[in-house]
Order: structure tokens, then sequence, then C-alpha cells
């Protein structure tokens, strides 16, 4: 028994700020599961929610999630700058800081920022497309609930065996066995092996949905932007992650099971590790990119009031950066030393990858010049992206130069590189997508004076924070370094850039704040319009009814809604009574989340080699796909009668 | 049929619009017979058995190394290219076309991507056989 509990609560898991944590962790439970049976919520959370195949609630539920991961990686981010804003500082102990920068980096991409944009993917893509949902419903649940799974595992891990710390790329020796003994690393591989999973349906999901499931009449060439983008990105993901599924699960054979794939001795090749890691690596970059490309791609025009400049080049670029994100990945270590010839061609693809990427911010320029700037929250996060881009794709091209790479590799100069792209690219698209997308959502608007702070305060930290690291890096500080002497001149650049990081947490604050003051105050959008949207989303009421379309449209232009409104005939889209005919839906099932908490069964019992509780699991596992599998009950249908009471009630029946 | 099949459809979509030559139309009507025969699926039970012995194929002969190495890895290569196959043929419906032959396209995006991540992993490592 104590040993177990040895194992469960090893010391790394009773630092006081941990333990402060843990309680607070299990107060909010309490909390919540107190709040949920006063107000009698249980039934709605279930049958609303946790069952629900419908995909704009996958969509919020993923939403909610990257929010609250945001914040977990925010305060990871505080905690290791604060650690960094003096020279000498012992504010944290060693191991924990290099546990921080282990999971900062792995939630903020894994947990954040992807599922962020698989909101956004679910919310979207059915609407613009003129889908009533995805094209596998519970496939999608499936995806969400296996996302869940390993999100809540990984963050488990420090209160619970303790967390990782081998950096986000766990590159062997780092994570071998004999250096590294604790369970933190399963934790890792186990976690991204279940998300992947996720993940990798998704791609498959939104790729098929695009593919097969669009509005009659809405050819390749007239689907919008952020369409294009996610069909791309769908592929990615496809062809990304199972050389990281391979790399994860041959490092928890090494450490589970004895074999020697990426171990220092009995012929391990660790360097092997690194390539399959950046073979998905860097199509990752790509993965969560370009879709908040798309989403700049539909912001921009609308609230410029122009059609999108060069669309033809904007679906040509996606397509070349989609290949060339393949042949590129060697630029992650090209100090590997893998020979000149092999540095040489991966240094040219990468700098080629500038000349789409230039294309498309001439396009966004384009579109904006000689249009009417509307200065909204979503355009405004659109308008600091391309700067933040515009800096972080230049030193890229720096970073490509191999001779140059070899002084700044793994310095901090790289460090704020892929922040600047990561943050102003990924995170800005994300946040301009939630603020253009929350009416559609909920049916109510963000305020916009409220929103304009949180993104004020948060950009110019954003800028306060990584320009001085580029500094640092020149000046020599390299990545994940604890403590720094005070002679060499780097405190007043690192305290700049750590209060920078606190005004971006100010940011985030005011931002939660402007999300809950809008739930209560938030202007209703009752017309489904408050853009004045060019895409058939914005066709819909806010939010929109659980099977989307009444009558499926026939698309004819690229910009459909806008066409529609431009000709007079935006009338059109009110629903002929006579025209709406029983609708096919699928229904919910709670078989999604079974095999979500199945997994997680799973994965807890590998991540401490318990192999009861792993088999349990997987006999869970097992059940649930045999219960899907002959559940032909799985769909449903909408009596017209109650299609026309729910249009009626929004007022677009037409008689 | 076609309806339970493609669910978000629904029938509203096909019967409103009066343009009938849409793509999805032509999909369903061609996808639908293909599911609608209830017969013991002996072919893909073949499949799953075959994917499992060629895997386990693999395995035992990797585990008690019966071959000199590069026979081994031969042997390996083709099995897997054999499971691919079989991948293909049974699980993933690449011998079905309905309108538009994505999947080919998508295959040839896929032998593209395959070709870069094996030839340059291949490229890549051999610094190692210069400095081992």
């Amino acid at each position: 028994m104590s040993q177990i509990l040895a194992r469960l609560f090893p010391p790394q898991t009773r630092r006081p700020d941990e333990v402060v944590i843990e309680i607070g962790i299990v107060l909010s439970m309490l909390f919540l599961v107190y709040m949920l049976t006063r107000l009698k919520k249980w039934g709605w959370l279930w049958r609303e929610w946790l069952t629900s195949v419908d995909h704009k609630k996958i969509g919020i539920m993923y939403l909610v999630s990257a929010l609250l991961m945001l914040f977990r990686g925010g305060v990871d981010a505080l905690m290791i700058r604060s650690q960094l804003a003096l020279p000498n500082n012992h504010l944290l102990p060693v191991g924990q800081y290099d546990e921080l920068f282990t999971t900062h980096g792995t939630i903020m991409i894994f947990f954040m920022a992807m599922p962020f944009l698989f909101a956004l993917f679910n919310v979207a893509i059915p609407l613009m497309i003129g889908a009533r949902d995805v094209a596998f419903p519970r496939l999608n649940a499936i995806s969400f609930w296996l996302f869940a799974a390993g999100a809540i595992l990984f963050n488990i891990s420090f209160v619970v065996g303790g967390s990782p710390n081998a950096g986000w790329t766990a590159y062997p020796p780092l994570t071998e066995l004999r250096f590294n003994p604790g369970v933190g690393e399963n934790y890792y591989l186990v976690s991204l092996l279940i998300a992947g999973i996720g993940t990798t349906i998704t791609g498959i999901n939104f790729m098929t949905t695009i593919l097969r499931m669009r509005a009659p009449g809405m050819t390749l060439m007239r689907m919008p932007m952020f369409v294009w983008t996610v069909l791309v990105t769908g592929a990615l993901i496809v062809f990304a992650f199972p050389p990281l599924t391979i790399a994860l699960l041959l490092t928890l054979l090494d450490r589970l099971f004895g074999s020697s794939f990426f171990t220092l001795g009995h012929g391990g090749m660790p360097m092997q590790f690194v390539n399959l890691f950046w073979l998905f690596g860097h199509p990752e970059v790509y993965i969560v990119v370009l879709p908040a490309f798309g989403i700049f791609s539909e912001v921009v025009p609308v609230f410029s009031d122009k059609k999108l400049f060069g669309y033809p080049a904007m679906v040509g670029s996606v397509l070349a950066i989609t290949l060339l994100s393949y042949v590129v990945w060697v630029h992650h270590f090209f100090t590997m030393g893998a020979g000149p010839s092999v540095n040489a061609f991966f240094g040219v693809s990468t700098m080629l990858i500038a000349i789409p990427t230039g294309v498309k911010i001439f396009n966004w320029v384009l579109t904006m010049w000689g249009g009417r700037i509307r200065f909204t929250v979503a355009m405004l996060w659109q308008l600091a992206f391309i700067p933040a881009f515009l800096v972080a794709g230049a030193t890229g091209v720096l970073l490509a130069t191999v001779p140059v790479d070899y002084q700044m590799h793994n310095s901090y100069f790289l460090i704020a590189h892929f922040h600047l792209a990561l943050i102003g690219g990924t995170v800005f698209g994300v946040l301009s997508g939630m603020y253009y997308w929350w009416p559609k959502m909920f049916g109510f608007m963000l305020n916009e004076r409220q929103g304009k702070w949180a993104f004020w305060i948060f950009v110019s930290g954003f800028f306060v924070t990584f320009v001085p690291q580029y500094m640092l890096g020149f000046e020599g500080m390299t990545r994940r370094m604890y403590t720094y002497p005070a002679g060499l001149g780097w405190g007043p650049l690192n305290m700049v850039s750590t209060i920078g990081a606190f005004v971006q947490g100010l940011g985030f604050l005011v931002l939660v704040y402007n999300v809950l003051w809008s739930m209560r105050y938030g202007e209703r959008d009752l017309t489904g319009d408050p853009w004045n949207g060019r895409t058939l989303e914005w066709s819909l009421p806010s939010p929109a009814p659980s099977y989307n379309f009444a009558v499926i449209p026939a698309v004819t232009h690229r910009d459909e809604w806008w066409e529609m409104k431009q000709s007079g005939k935006a009338r059109a889209y009110k629903v002929k009574s006579s025209a709406i005919r029983p609708i096919h839906m699928p229904k919910r099932s709670a078989m999604p989340f079974f095999l979500g908490v199945s997994f997680f069964v799973v994965g807890f019992g590998m991540v401490f080699s318990w192999w009861v509780i792993t088999i349990i699991g997987a006999l869970g596992v097992i059940a649930s796909l045999l219960f899907s599998a002959f559940d032909y009950n799985d769909s449903e249908e909408i009596d017209p009668e109650d299609v026309r009471r729910s249009e009626a009630s929004l007022g677009r029946l037409e008689i | 049929m076609a309806d339970r099949l493609y669910p978000s459809h629904g029938t509203g979509a096909m019967n409103q619009v009066e343009l009938v030559e849409n793509e999805d139309s032509i999909e369903i009507s061609s996808l639908a017979p293909h599911f609608a025969v209830h017969k013991f699926p002996w072919r893909q039970v073949f499949g799953y058995v075959a994917s499992l012995v060629l895997t386990a194929m693999a395995f035992i002969l990797v585990i008690n190394h019966v071959l000199p190495v590069s026979a081994l890895v031969s042997v390996v290569i083709a099995l897997a290219v054999l499971q691919a196959a079989v991948q293909l043929g049974v699980f993933m419906h690449l011998r079905e076309s309905r309108g538009m032959a994505w999947q080919i396209l998508v295959l040839g995006l896929g032998g593209f991507i395959a070709l870069c991540v094996v030839a340059g992993s291949i490229w890549i490592m051999m610094f190692k056989s210069g400095v081992a």
C-alpha cells in the first residue's frame, strides 16, 4: 500500500505550490458537483453535451477545453518567466523548471492550439459548406473524447506520479528509462498517443466532409478560403501523425518493455527519433497555422467590404505550402550534422516556403487596399498578425540559412522566432475566429470595447515579451536554461520580457472578463448576420438550429450569401413551408464518452505499468466498439412539422 | 437507404433543388448498392486475418533473426507492401468509385509523402555511417 502511494505521489508532486493547486482543484471540482446537483443539471449535461454528436456542441466543448488549457499553459509560462526574471534566481526548484517548460510546450501545441482550431472547424465548416453535420458525426464525438482523455491524462501528471520533464520534443536519451526513471515521460507518450488517435480521426472526418458534403453547386473553387485550408490541414494531419505515433510508440516500447530503438546502447539510434519527430513536427506547424490563415481570409474580406483578393493564388499557395511542408523537416536539426548536401537541400526548401506565404500576406493586404475597413476585434487580431508573422517569417528565413543556424540553434533567437509565429499566427488567428464566429456559436455578441482592451493589452505584452528575446538570443542565452549569472548583462532584457509576459496574462484575464460579462449583458444577435457576412453560415439564425439548414441551399457563387444579398434575393433563404422534408439526423450516443473513459483507464494503467487496470480499460474499449458496430439505431428523422415550427419561431418560414 | 447512409444530407437537398446534376446525388446512388448487400463479410474477415498473419510473420522473422540482415530487410519491406495492398483493397474502399475518384488523388499525395519520408530519412541518417 505505502509502495503504491509512493509511486502515485513521489516528492515532486508534494512541492508546496503544487499542494496548494491540488487543494484548489479538489475544491473547485466539489463546487462544480455541488452546483450541478443543486441546479439539477446532471441530466442536461449528459443529454445536451456529454452524449451529443452535434458538430456545433462538440465545437463548443473543444473551445471550452482549449481556453482552460490556454490558462494552464499560460500559468506554466508565467512561472518560467518568473524564474528567469533575475540572474541567479532560485524561485523554482531545478526539476520543477524542467517540468514547466515541458508541459508548457506540450499543452500549448497539442491541447490548446489544436483543439482551439478543431473548435472552429466544428463550428464553422458544416455551416459554410451547407451541410447538416460532418460526414461521420459519431466519430467526431469520439475524436473529442479521445482528445479529452489524453488532455486529462497529461494534466493530472503533476498531481499523480510526476510531470514529464524532457521538453515538448522528448528527445532520447533524455527520455531513456535509465536516465529518466519516473512515470512522467510515460504520461507524455501515452496521452499524446491517445489524443493523436482523435486528431487523426478529425483530419479524416473533415477531409471527407469537405470533399463529399458540400451543398449542390459549391464547386471546389467556390469554397470559402477557410474550407480550403481545413481541407489541406486534414491531409496534413493524416500524413503527419503516423511518424509521431510510431516515434512515441517505439519510445514507449523502449521504456516499458526494454526494447532498444532509441537507446544509447544496444544499437539504438536516438537521432532517428529526432528525425521521426520532426517529420511530424514540421507539418504540425502548418497544421496549426494554415487554418489560422483561412480564418484571416474570411475575416479580412468581411471587414474590408471587399471580396478576397487573388482567390486562385491563395488556393495555389496553400497547396504549395502543403507539399513543401513535407520536405523541410531537417531545418529543426541542422546541427545534427547530416552533412553539407543534406543541410543545403533542406535550407533551400525551407526558404522556398517564404514565397507562397509572402503571396498570402500580399493578398490580405491587397484585399484591405481600398476597402472600407471596420476595426472590429476580429479584424484587429488580423491586423496585429501581419507584422508579427512578417517578423517571425523573416527571422525564420535567417534560421534556414545553415551557417547562421549553427550560431542560433536553440538560442532565445529561435524561441522568439517560433513564439512570434505561433502566437502571432495561430493564437491571433483563433482569437480572431473566436470573436468572429462567437455570435454564430452562442447567439450573442462579445462586447467590442472590452475585446479591444483585451486585444491592446495582450498585443503590447506580446511584443514586449518576445522582441527582447531576439536580442537575448544574439547575446548567447540558450533555450531551457534554468538560471544565469549576473555578469552577462542578460538581466534587464529578461526582466522586460517577464513584465511583457505578465501583461499578456492580464490581457487574457480581460478576455475572460469580456466573455463572462457578455454572457450576462452581451447584445443578442437576432439577425444571424451581425457582421454583414459573405458566406453561408451567416444566412442561418444564431445559433443555428440542430439541423442547420431546413432546406439545403443551391450555391451559384463563391461568396454565396453576399451575392444573394447584393441581388436582393436574400429573402430566397426564407424557407418555403412546402419545401421542408423530413430531415435525417444522427442520434446522440453515449458510446464516444465511454470510449474516452476506457482509453483514459488504459492509459493510466500503462503509465504505471499496472496491467490489470490496462486490461480492464481495454475491455471497455472493445465493448464500446462492439456496441457501436451493432448499433443500427443510430439516426433519427425530424418531423417536417417540428422543422416548420422551429423555423417559424425563428421568423424564417414563408408560407 | 441512401438517406440512412448520409443522414446529414437528408432528402431536402436532393428534391428541392432544380439542378439534380450535382455530384452528391450521383455519388449516393452509386454508393448505396455496395452497402445494401447483407451477406456475411468474408472479404473483410479474410483481410483481418491476413493483416494479422502478415504482421506476425514480420515480427517472428525479426525477433528470431532468421535471415541475414539485408535479406531480412527486403523480406520485411515485401511484407509491408503486401500489408498495404491488403489494407487498401479490403478496408479502404479503393475499388469503389463514386463520382470523382478522390481516393486516387489522395493516394498519389500519400505516395509522394511516403517517398519523401523514406528516401529522405535514409539520406539524412546516412551520416551515421560516416561518424560511427
